[in-house]
Order: structure tokens, then C-alpha cells, then sequence
């Protein structure tokens, strides 16, 4: 046992804090089967539970709420009621609501498929036969913070681990010079969407920037700015001069070892992120493509970090929650969507082109949808009851339109997905069988879906 | 003689009642089909403890409970191979169940109760125990027992229920090895007795010896010293005090070494840092809305435990302190500090627009991660697993943890000023001021809720506030009388605008963050809240705001958050602390969820199955986890606080000590004897020295639960002393260093490595106190355990550095070596200047050959050899002196503990 606990520390360490690996050392019943690569510089990759149908995952994150029934979700019985208040929407949600408002939105079919989008996203209405869209979510609290830690973490304690942390635990990273959780937004933050819990700190996503194409403006201390980088290496053959006759001095250790590694790693990796996060050299094609805002950044980012064998990009569509349309729905959704459309509609077919969309798993949506009925008489208030998501890419169909709301799309009633569900979903196309990858803390097996969730079969292709 | 099971309710409702109701029951049951309620068919007659004497209980225990066990269990107990007649003996409610015919007991009648008969061998049909009788003596007093009304304690003992889904019974789960009384032990024979030095070497050279291992030879004296100081004060010694060492390293000046060390300020700093992860030490909160704001002045708990580390404060009265400090008599003020333990703890936002369920729910996880930090922290049990189903491998019950979290929901956090105060007057502050706080959230949420009924919102602001007009006017007397009170309160008086307000805008948080200079936007759009009217002390927590979002400064006065993140700033004259009062939530408003403190009631939570606030079970009265308790598991006084903390270090004592000499012991040598330290149950591991465990924990009990006894016993031991160079024949047979058969070498933890950083260039402030700063401020030079410590956003120096998260309790750290710490440490201006630092502070030297060589003495506390002098000298022929100086700080022997 000791050697086993030894043998997960040196893993750990060599891991290099980029993603260590649950499924090699923590998970007993895998351990006889993992093969554990020599010990050197090179980072175990994962070993799921059966064959994956993707290796990353990216999440196109719409905090505030983005609203189904204007965009994903027609419900042409609005019009008809429109401004009547029945009993089946007298439900308490975070707000004082109003009278049923109609989205001014026009609906069309579109693709082979025949899925209706509205005029918001054409976008992505040229790329529905990829859309997997699921129009019975439901979530179970409507206020933002919640909300927001029950999707990134299938809890409302803001304490849990994240998808992201859950899946850098679970599969490790491809690639030991980048970390294998990144979340991009506008300001760098993430909050609960980034936290590692009880997990080893080493699984915490690491937030980047994305207002900016610099990398240097987006890794804190990526560069030296007092040395080139031949200096440097000079300096660092000193120190790891010093740092051998010092193991000498005391016999030699593990960790004293690792940290000799780590910064040589460090050293590679000044370039390497460097090249990784550059967007300064994305050609002009490609910015045709996405588009020149923080979102695009974002998206290219991952394209470029998927591609790199990061495990999971998750990219923010703003700082704060801009899509919380509490009032002025038309407006303010005709002016935000052209920017998400876009380049959300451009990393599908990026990726595509690149052969890369059936290895990446695609989850778009926010915490929650809006309500049916009006806020301020021109917004929507948030709904938690029912609302739409879509996935794309690693091995969800193509063009599917699944489950539905009610006639106003307030709640979820036919084919009803839940947040765990969401995750039990995204863990089995990733090849992680959600009831066993479990985390001992407490006294307790925690898992990512702590006692729910439901593989959706029929979303798999 | 009323119906079975009437007693429940001639109690709640007197006799006339009683029987009225349950004739009904009994009416609508025949005439439903439905079968009665299980209180109806049987005679569980509900006795609680609290009604129960001293002397009935102690009779119980000293002459039924033992015959019980002894003569009744085989057949009669959920632990039974086979439960015989279907009765159990090993519960109140078993015995009062009786068996499948029917009671076994009447109280207070023995001629009628068949418990009698049978154990009076009269009938040879029905003579109980079967194979011998019981002796005259006992047969006498269960007549007594039951004459006295069978008096019976264990009411959280299985029932039948209980026995389908697993089998346990109390006496063999108390004999569990973590519960079991610890005893001093007598030192084994070991064959090299002369390596002893201390009681423990024995233990540890005997497990040494069993496995034909030998013990590593003494530390050479500059690792011994770098060692002692580090361990101690987190500090390295100067290059003065390793020479002077180095010159005598016999023992007696070692036994001086650590004395003056334990009598230095920078031990408090030092090993306060480790009682602060246990403790989960925050600033904030996980999240920061309105109902749930910073706590600004936490640091003054956080002074208080590093003060109590250098008093060397009794380690059960350092734990009762920050459990009760407020409801132990004779306590002197400054002490109360230590409920910020409590009172500073985190919770979540408490939206009033969701529903009860909801926010009740919120409350329960508040009281969870009570249960937690308290049952994991100090008595090494995940209590916290049995609050949805019983525990599945330790003897806790659901009714054991709403027994504990009903203490939690009996206790309201409030701020206290730092003078002396009236107690009644400052209870009725505290419940003023959580009154008007929330009052204020509530007109400010419906005042901004321009939803489709405005009239109605405006009556509610309007309520709100003439309920504030009367506070007002109640507590004139208050104000009058205790100026600073009044100041707090007039804080919290401070409206929301008059409504309406035609100017408003609405607040989507990161377009609009802030609407008048006194009010500041959270987060969560609509909630706005005054800027000082943040209840748990008037501050303004950290509002998290998308970039460009800007707050602009109040108009009065800066708030009190961004004061305290400079030093030196003026401080609040309160700390964060609770005060006795149940937390009830109210939600008879279809649109609005409120808070209730009331002050000096207490607060049984029943048992939720499921762990669901909409599945409430029975009523599980506040109390201590009955495997643990000895006697009553009750509290009867007040949230029961006081008397947790009592229970713990009497009851619980071995427990909880072995636990805290079992911390005390990892944080010296890096690895603990019990290797999952917050977790002594059937899931956690096994120690790897037991008897040394135990010996440690009842010579800890024995005097006087001193912490600075423990770190000399420890510390002059000959095991602590060893050197911790691998040895390849050792490491063979035992490469997890489970025997001890060498010290471990560790690699500085992040409060230790910058603070010998900024040791090494001549920066650091080491003094004592005060307001916490932020890590990343780059005039910040104090050592990092005043460091403001964010539950919402870890500094990224912190997290880097395996700080754990402060939102729950955390039995150990991780090591981990990461290329972004080395990024860190190659790139980052603070090591930058540093080195700049180091370097200015050798400017005298001479030449470049002296400064290497002061660089040297100064940074790794010694002298360079020729050939580091030679790499140097190499080096320098490019490289500038800072870039040399900085390579130093970059190498392993400065973030080594040997």
C-alpha cells in the first residue's frame, strides 16, 4: 500500500499540478488494469471507464439566464394569450411577473433537420443539423448564485467541485505544460464555475482573461521581464546547479526532485503558453469567422486548446450576467446575440473543419431560461422550471430536437432533462460511468452527481 | 386509564382533549381503513430525559442498564443473532413496544407488568433468563425500576425500525478504539534502550525493532536548528544563532532552544496558522450578496487564537472558548473574540424572494457546516454524514445530528463591541440590529421590485419601514444611554430612498453597480443594501463586479472593508460573535420569505428524512452524539453550546484528545499517526503507534491539556530528533516512513516560505496583529497569517500554494510542486524584489566575491563553499548580481525543511 500511496505522490507531483489522475491511483477497482507509464517527464493521460466518444469538453457559458422562448423555443400560444395571466403561470419565481409576453422574435425551420431557431441566431441556424438542442431542462432554484453553483457543480453549496475540476480528477491532462481546466471570461473570473472543492487544488481551473489576445496580459507571471529568455536559462542552469549539489547535500528526495522538474517545465512552458494563448497571429480568415470580440477570443481559445489536449475550456459570454434580460428583452437581445451567434456558430464549424467536433463535447446554455410571462412589462424573469440547452459535437445527434415545455414554456413536461442529468450525460461521452467516479471526503463518496442523474441515451448518437 | 400511547397527547393538550382527539382518530380510522398512527398501537410512553432525575437515571445506569446487557441482550437487542419474542431490551422504545404479546411493562404497577413474572422464575413456562435466574437483589430492583415508572435515558437507542436495516448496539459501539478511555502506558523493553529519551522513543523504537529496523542518527545541529526553528516559529534562526549551536548542540542547549522558541511571539504566529485550517478562517463568504456580507473584523478571532497559542491556553478551554465564550460565566471580554469561531463563519445569501423550504434548506447547509467543522475538527467524526440517513459505518444517528445541529439553530450571529457591556443590553442590541439589518434588505428588495404589482410592494416597504420607526422609538432609551450602540444603530437606520424613487435606475449588477453613494449593488441585481447597513457589523463586504463596473466612494465615510485591508487603518470597535437565540423562517408571505431571531429560545430541529425540509420527522432534542455521551445526551441550557464544549472534554475527553495530539503530532513530523486526522471512525485509518497515541493522549489529559507540553515532549524526543536523510536498506522495507524510522523531510508550506523569503531579503515585519491585508498588496511585508483570507476568491499566491479553501473544514493540506509555482518564483516581481531587497541589504560587503558570500550567510545561513563561490563568480561574468541573487531565493534549499 505504501508503495501504491508513494507511487500516486511521485504521480501526482510529476503531474506537475496541471491535472493528476483519479483514475489511475484513486480508484481502486481501475488500478489493476491502469497502466502506468514509466516514470519520467511525461504526464499520464486518462483512462476512462469505457471507450469515450470525446476527449474535451467545452462549455459556451451564457450567465444571467439567456431565454429559450426567444431564441431555441417558439410558443406561438404567447401571441394568442398575450398580456392574460391563466393559473398555469401563476408560479412564484424570483420576481413580481406580469401577463404573458409574446417574443418578438420570428421562428423558422432550418436545416435537414427542419429545427426551429429564431431570427436572433442565423448563425447557427445555418449549423442546426450539428445541434443536439434539449428544450426540457430544469434546474431547481431561481436566483443567480444557485443557479449558477447547481450547473457548474450539481450543487447549490457553493463548496462542491466543478465539471471542470471533476474532469481534470477523472482523466488527467493531454498536455502537462497547460492546465487542464481553463475558463475564459471577460475580467478573468469564474467563480464557482472554477472551483476544485475537496478535490486536489491542482484540478481548480485557472481563469484567463480573454479581453485580451496578449498572453502575456492573460497568465500572470508567464514572462520574465528582466531577462531574456537565454539569460534566464542561464540563470536557471545555476539555480539547477545549486539545486543538484543540494540533493547531494541531503540524500536526495522526492519532492526536492519534482521541483527540479517542475521548473524546467515551467521554463518550456513560458513558450509554449505563450504560443498556445497568442491570438495575434490568428489569420484574418479566421476573425472573419469568429468575429473581434472578448467571445470570439474566447472561442478561438479553446478551438486552440482543445486542440492542444487541454480536457475542458469553458468560455464565459461576458463578465457579471448579461444575459439577466430583467426588461427590454427586444432590445437587449438583439443586440447581444450577434456576438455569441457568431462565434459560437464559428467554433462548431471550426472544430468541424479541423476534424476535431466529434472528439470535443459542446454544452451551451446559462443557470436558467426566463419566465413566459413579462417583467417590467418588456423583460423576463428567471426560470429555473423549464428552459433550453444545447450540445453539439462528441457524440450527442446532430439536428435533434428533444423534449419539450408546456404551451407558454414555463416548465419542462415531456422528455425532462435535470442539471445532474446534463452531467451524468457529459461524463458518459467523455467515458466516465457518473456513479463511479467518486472522490472520498468526509467520510463520504462524493460524485460529481452526488445521488441523481440519468445518462440520456437518446441524445447519443 | 387512558388509551395507549394517550400520555403524548394528555401532555400536549391536557386529559379532556386528549381523549376527545383520539376517539376521533380511532372513529376515522375504523371508518378509512387506514391503520392508526404507530403511537396509537402500541405503548411507547415518550419519555424525555429532560424528565427525568439525576437519581432515577443513575439508578437506571448502575443497577438495570449493566443486568440488561449482561443477562437480556443475547435474545433481546437489535444487536441479537436472533431476536427472540420480537421484543428488544436495548432501547426505551423497545422496551416499551413490548414484544409480539404485547407490553412487558406497566410503570409504577409490577403485579401486572409480565417483565416481573418472568424474571421472578415463578413460572417455569415463562421464567426469564431461561437458563438462570437473576439473584433476589436484581429481581428487587427492577420491582423498584418499575415501580418507579421505569425511568429509562436511552431514547436514541436503536428500535425495532432500526434493527431491520442494521445491527448495533451502544455498548459495543463505545468500544470502538477512538472512544475508549486512553491510559497511560508503560514503556515497552526495547533491545537499544539507550536511544530513549523521551516515553514516546519507546513506543517508536519498539515498532522499529519488530520489523528489524533501526532508528536514523541524530540531525547534524544546523539541520536540527533549521528544523526546531522553522517547526516552531515558521522562521529560519540568523547565521548567529545556527554558529551558536552548532558550538553546543548538547541537549540542555537544545531544551533551551525550544523554550525560548515556545515563549516567542512567532510561535503564536506560527502554529495559529494550523488551528485556522481546522477552523476554516475566512473574511467572507463563498458568495457575497446582501444577506450575507463579509465579516471585515474577523481577524480579531484570528489575533485571539494566536494569543491563545502564546499563553499557552489549555487546549479544552481554547475549544470551549470558541464555542461558548459568550455563555461561560467569569469569562473576561477579550475572550469573547473567540466566537468568532461561530459568529464569523460562512453562510449563504438568504434571498428573501424564494420560498421557505428554500431558504430553511439554506439554513440547514449554514448548520451542516456547523455540525461539521465541530464534529470533524475536534472530535474526528463525520457527523455531518448522518444528515440525511443514519451513518453507514459510524454509530451516529440522524437524531444524533439534528440533536447537534439544533444547537446551531439555536444560535444567531451577531457583532459585539469590544468594551464591557450590560448583558441584557447588549442582547437586545444584537436582536435590534439583526432585526433592523434584515428589515433594511427587505424594503430595499421590495422598494426595487418594479414587478407587476408596485401597490403591493409599496405596501410592504411601507410596513418595513414603520416597523423600523418602532424599533426607533423602542430602543430610544438604548441610544441615550450607550452612545457607540447608538451609533451602530443609527448605521442601520439609514432608509432606502423614498419610494418612489423617479430617478432610480435599475441595478443590472455589472452595467450599473451602484445607484447613491450610501448604497452599494451586490452582486444579485435588485438586492441593493445601504453601505453601512450590513447587520453582522456595518461594513461593505467586497462587492464582486464585472470589470469597468466601478463603486464610487461613499459620501460620509470610506467603508469599513476597504479600511481594514490597509494597516494601520482604524478599526471597528466590534468583532464577530453569536449570541443565544433561535433562527426560525417564515414564510406565511406568499412573496416574501422572512427571518425570526428570537433571542433566548431554543431551537430542537426534528429529523428530516431524507435530509428534505419538506419530510420533517420527529423532534430530536438538542444534544451530544449518544455514543459519546455518558448519562444524558441533553443540553438544557440555552442553544446547549456551553454544554457541548463541556461534554466534549469530559464525556468525549479521550476523543477529542487523541485527536488534537494525533494533529499536533502530523504538523510536526508532516505525517500524522492516524493518517486521516479529521476522520477516527470505521472509515478512517488505524493509527500506526496506538499505545503511543493513547499514552501521548492521557499524559496531554493529565497535564492540563497544555499544548506546550506536548511540543517538548514531542520535540526533545530522540525520534523527533533524527535525521531525515533516506536510508536505502530502511526505505526498503518501510518506504512510507510508517515506523518513523527517519524524520521527514518536508517542503515549506506557503506561510513559511514567504515569510522566510521575506526573512532572507531583510523585509519582513513581523509584528504582532491587527487588520488582515491583501496578499497581492506589494507593500504588504507582514508575515502571512495576516493575510486577508477570501472564501470567495483565494489569493492567487495562496491557491498556488495549496491553501485550502476556507468555506469548510480542512483535516490536512496537499503538497503539490506545479510549473505555476515556479512561474511564481522565476517571474514574479515579488521574488523580484526580493532579490533586489537581499541584494541592497549586502551593498556593504565589498566586492562581488563578498557579496556572494554575504548573499550566502544571509539568504541560506551559511557560508558558500569554493565551488558555489566558483558558480557564482562563473555566473556573474553575464548575469547581473540581482539575477544571483534571485537565483538563490529560486533554489530547493530554500523552500526545504530538513
Amino acid at each position: 500500500m505504501n508503495q501504491v500511496i508513494s507511487r500516486r505522490e511521485m504521480l501526482r507531483s510529476l503531474g506537475a499540478g496541471l491535472g493528476s489522475v483519479a483514475l489511475y491511483g484513486l480508484l481502486a477497482e481501475e488500478q489493476a488494469r491502469a497502466q502506468i507509464p514509466p516514470l519520467g517527464n511525461v504526464l499520464p493521460t486518462g483512462a476512462p471507464h469505457f471507450a469515450p466518444k470525446a476527449k474535451h469538453n467545452i462549455v459556451l457559458f451564457m450567465p444571467g439566464g439567456p431565454s429559450h422562448i426567444d431564441m431555441f423555443d417558439p410558443k406561438p400560444a404567447l401571441a394568442k394569450y398575450a398580456g392574460q395571466r391563466p393559473d398555469s403561470v401563476n408560479v412564484r419565481t424570483e420576481r413580481t411577473t406580469g401577463g404573458l409576453l409574446p417574443s418578438p422574435f420570428t421562428f423558422k425551420q432550418h436545416g435537414k433537420s427542419g429545427l426551429e431557431i429564431s431570427e436572433l441566431l442565423p448563425n447557427l441556424a445555418s449549423v442546426a443539423d450539428e445541434l443536439c438542442v434539449v428544450r426540457s431542462m430544469y434546474t431547481f432554484n431561481p436566483t443567480h448564485t444557485p443557479a449558477r453553483s447547481l450547473f457548474h457543480s450539481g450543487n447549490i453549496a457553493a463548496t462542491r467541485p466543478s465539471m471542470g475540476s471533476w474532469l481534470s480528477y477523472g482523466l488527467g491532462t493531454e498536455n502537462k505544460n497547460l492546465p487542464s481546466f481553463v475558463a475564459l471570461s471577460p475580467g478573468g473570473g469564474g467563480g464557482p464555475g472554477l472551483r476544485s472543492g475537496f478535490l486536489p487544488s491542482c484540478h481548480q481551473g485557472v481563469a484567463f482573461d480573454d479581453s485580451f489576445v496578449d498572453p502575456e496580459k492573460m497568465i500572470r507571471d508567464l514572462r520574465n521581464r528582466n531577462l531574456t529568455p537565454e539569460a534566464q536559462r542561464q540563470q536557471l542552469d545555476l539555480i539547477q546547479k545549486l539545486n543538484r549539489s543540494h540533493d547531494d547535500m541531503v540524500g536526495g528526495d522526492e519532492f526536492l526532485e519534482s521541483r527540479i522538474q517542475a521548473m524546467e517545465t515551467a521554463f518550456s512552458m513560458q513558450a509554449e503558453a505563450n504560443e498556445a494563448f497568442d491570438l495575434r497571429g490568428e489569420p484574418a480568415s479566421v476573425r472573419e469567422l469568429y468575429g473581434n470580440t472578448p467571445f470570439a477570443n474566447g472561442c478561438i481559445l479553446a478551438r486552440r486548446l482543445v486542440e492542444r489536449g487541454v480536457r475542458s475550456v469553458h468560455v464565459y459570454s461576458g463578465g457579471g450576467q448579461p444575459w439577466d434580460d430583467h426588461s427590454k428583452i427586444n432590445q437587449n437581445l438583439r443586440a447581444r446575440c450577434p456576438d455569441m451567434d457568431k462565434a459560437s456558430a464559428a467554433l462548431i464549424l471550426d472544430l468541424k473543419q479541423r476534424g476535431l467536433l466529434d472528439q470535443t463535447a459542446i454544452v451551451w446554455g446559462g443557470e436558467f431560461g426566463r419566465t413566459p410571462v413579462s417583467e417590467s412589462g418588456d423583460g423576463r424573469d428567471h426560470n429555473p422550471f423549464g428552459f433550453t440547452m444545447f450540445m453539439a459535437g462528441g457524440g450527442f445527434k446532430g439536428g435533434l430536437c428533444y423534449g419539450a415545455t408546456d404551451e407558454f414554456g414555463f416548465r419542462a413536461v415531456q422528455n425532462r432533462m435535470s442539471i445532474h442529468d446534463l452531467h451524468a450525460t457529459l461524463l458518459h461521452v467523455l467515458g466516465i460511468n457518473h456513479e463511479k467516479l467518486t472522490y472520498r471526503y468526509a467520510g463520504r463518496d462524493f460524485r460529481l452527481t452526488d445521488v441523481h442523474g440519468e445518462v440520456m441515451h437518446d441524445l447519443l448518437v | 386509564m387512558y388509551p395507549p400511547g394517550a400520555n403524548v397527547w394528555r401532555r400536549a393538550f391536557g386529559p379532556e382533549n386528549a381523549r376527545r382527539l383520539l376517539s376521533l382518530y380511532v372513529i376515522a380510522s375504523l371508518l378509512t381503513g387506514f391503520p392508526l398512527p404507530s403511537a396509537f398501537a402500541a405503548e411507547p410512553s415518550v419519555q424525555k430525559p429532560a424528565d427525568l432525575t439525576k437519581e432515577a437515571v443513575e439508578f437506571f445506569e448502575s443497577r438495570i442498564r449493566p443486568v440488561l446487557i449482561e443477562r437480556c441482550y443475547e435474545c433481546h437487542s437489535s444487536k441479537a443473532k436472533k431476536v427472540r419474542g420480537g421484543l428488544l431490551l436495548d432501547s426505551q422504545q423497545g422496551v416499551m413496544e413490548g414484544g409480539i404479546s404485547g407490553p412487558v411493562i406497566l410503570p409504577g404497577d409490577t403485579e401486572n407488568s409480565p417483565l416481573i413474572h418472568a424474571i421472578r422464575w415463578t413460572d417455569s413456562e415463562f421464567a426469564m433468563p431461561p437458563k438462570a435466574s437473576l439473584t433476589p437483589q436484581q429481581v428487587q430492583n427492577f420491582e423498584q425500576w418499575v415501580k418507579m415508572g421505569a425511568p429509562d435515558p436511552r431514547i436514541e437507542a436503536p428500535s425495532k425500525e432500526a434493527n431491520k436495516a442494521k445491527t448495533r448496539d451502544l455498548a459495543a459501539d463505545r468500544n470502538w478504539w477512538a472512544f475508549r478511555p486512553a491510559v497511560v502506558a508503560n514503556p515497552p523493553a526495547v533491545r537499544q534502550s539507550s536511544w530513549v529519551r523521551k516515553q514516546i522513543d519507546a513506543f517508536v523504537l519498539q515498532e522499529l525493532e519488530a520489523k528489524e529496523l533501526s532508528p536514523s542518527p541524530k540531525a547534524d545541529p544546523r539541520s536540527l536548528i533549521l528544523r526546531t526553528y522553522l517547526d516552531l516559529t515558521g522562521l529560519r534562526p540568523s547565521y548567529e544563532e545556527i554558529a551558536d549551536f552548532v558550538k553546543d548542540p548538547s541537549e540542555k542547549a537544545y531544551a533551551a532552544v525550544v523554550e525560548k522558541l515556545l515563549a516567542a511571539p512567532s510561535y503564536g504566529q506560527r502554529w495559529a496558522r494550523y488551528w485556522l485550517d481546522v477552523a476554516r478562517y475566512g473574511e467572507d463568504n463563498p458568495t457575497t450578496e446582501a444577506t450575507n456580507p463579509g465579516y471585515p473584523n474577523a481577524w480579531r478571532y484570528r489575533d485571539w487564537v494566536i494569543d491563545a497559542f502564546n499563553r499557552d491556553l489549555p487546549y479544552d478551554q481554547f475549544v470551549s472558548l470558541q464555542l461558548a465564550a459568550d455563555v461561560i460565566p467569569g469569562t473576561p471580554r477579550g475572550d469573547l473574540a473567540a466566537t468568532g469561531f461561530l459568529g464569523a463563519g460562512p453562510v449563504y445569501h438568504k434571498d428573501g424572494r424564494l420560498s421557505k423550504d428554500v431558504i430553511e434548506n439554506l439554513y440547514m447547509d449554514d448548520w451542516d457546516e456547523r455540525v461539521d467543522v465541530v464534529s470533524r475538527g475536534v472530535l474526528g467524526l463525520t457527523v455531518a454524514c448522518a444528515r440525511c440517513h443514519d451513518h453507514k459505518f459510524d454509530p451516529i444517528s440522524t437524531r444524533d445530528y439534528y440533536a447537534l445541529a439544533g444547537v446551531f439553530a439555536s444560535t444567531a450571529a451577531a457583532p459585539r463591541q469590544l468594551a464591557e457591556i450590560d448583558s441584557e443590553v447588549e442582547t437586545r442590541f444584537m436582536a435590534t440590529s439583526q432585526r433592523l439589518f434584515y428589515l433594511s434588505y427587505v424594503a430595499n428588495l421590495m422598494r426595487d421590485e418594479p414587478g407587476s404589482s408596485p401597490a403591493d410592494a409599496r405596501k410592504k416597504v411601507e410596513r418595513f419601514m414603520s416597523e423600523m420607526d418602532n424599533i426607533r422609538t423602542e430602543t430610544t432609551e438604548l441610544r441615550d444611554k450607550f452612545p457607540a450602540l447608538g451609533a451602530q444603530l443609527a448605521k442601520l437606520e439609514r432608509r432606502p430612498k423614498p419610494y418612489p424613487a423617479a430617478e432610480e435606475k435599475r441595478s443590472d449588477a455589472p452595467e450599473v453597480a451602484a445607484q447613491t453613494p450610501a448604497v452599494q449593488a451586490t452582486k444579485e441585481p435588485g438586492t441593493l443594501i445601504a453601505a453601512n447597513e450590513t447587520g453582522n457589523i456595518p461594513v461593505t463586504a467586497e462587492p464582486t463586479l464585472a470589470k469597468g463596473a466601478t463603486v464610487p466612494p461613499p459620501a460620509d465615510e470610506p467603508p469599513v472593508g476597504r479600511q481594514a485591508r490597509g494597516r494601520g487603518a482604524p478599526a471597528d470597535p466590534y468583532f464577530h460573535s453569536v449570541f443565544d437565540a433561535g433562527v426560525y423562517v417564515d414564510g406565511t408571505d406568499p412573496d416574501l420569505t422572512m427571518i425570526g431571531i428570537k433571542p433566548g429560545v431554543a431551537r430542537d430541529l426534528r429529523v428530516l428524512a431524507g435530509g428534505n425540509v419538506a419530510k420533517p420527522g420527529e423532534v430530536s432534542p438538542r444534544g451530544f452524539p449518544t455514543v459519546l455521551a455518558k448519562g444524558k445526551p441533553a443540553f438544557l441550557h440555552g442553544s446547549g453550546r456551553r454544554e457541548l464544549g463541556e461534554k466534549i472534554f469530559t464525556d468525549a475527553a479521550p476523543l477529542a484528545a487523541r485527536v488534537i495530539v494525533n494533529r499536533v503530532w502530523g504538523w510536526h513530523f508532516g505525517k500524522p499517526l492516524v493518517a486521516t486526522p479529521s476522520d477516527f471512525g470505521a472509515q478512517g485509518e488505524l493509527p500506526t503507534h496506538p499505545t503511543l497515541l493513547d499514552d501521548l493522549a492521557a499524559r496531554f489529559i493529565a497535564n492540563g491539556w497544555s499544548l506546550k507540553w506536548l511540543h517538548r515532549e514531542i520535540m526533545l524526543s530522540a525520534t523527533y530528533q533524527q535525521a531525515s536523510r533516506s536510508r536505502p536498506d530502511a526505505a526498503k522495507i518501510d518506504p512510507g516512513n510508517r515506523t518513523l524510522w527517519r524524520m521527514n523531510p518536508r517542503r515549506l508550506d506557503v506561510e513559511a516560505y514567504r515569510d522566510t523569503i521575506l526573512q532572507a531579503s531583510g523585509n519582513l515585519d513581523s509584528s504582532l496583529g491587527g487588520p488582515s491585508m491583501a496578499l497581492d498588496q506589494a507593500e504588504n511585508k507582514r508575515r502571512t497569517v495576516y493575510a486577508r483570507i477570501s472564501r470567495s476568491r483565494v489569493s492567487n499566491l495562496l491557491q498556488l500554494y495549496d491553501f485550502p479553501e476556507a468555506t469548510m473544514h480542512s483535516p490536512s493540506r496537499e503538497t503539490t510542486i506545479t510549473p505555476l509555482q515556479q512561474l511564481f518564483v522565476l517571474n514574479s516581481p515579488f521574488m523580484r524584489a526580493q532579490a533586489e531587497a537581499l541584494l541592497a541589504s549586502v551593498a556593504e560587503a565589498g566586492d562581488d566575491n563578498a557579496k556572494v558570500r554575504a548573499i550566502y550567510r544571509r539568504a541560506l545561513l551559511r557560508d558558500a563553499d569554493d565551488h558555489e563561490l566558483t558558480l557564482a563568480t562563473r555566473y556573474l561574468a553575464a548575469g547581473t548580481m540581482t539575477d544571483f541573487a534571485h537565483a538563490i531565493l529560486c533554489t530547493n534549499e530554500q523552500i526545504f525543511w530538513p
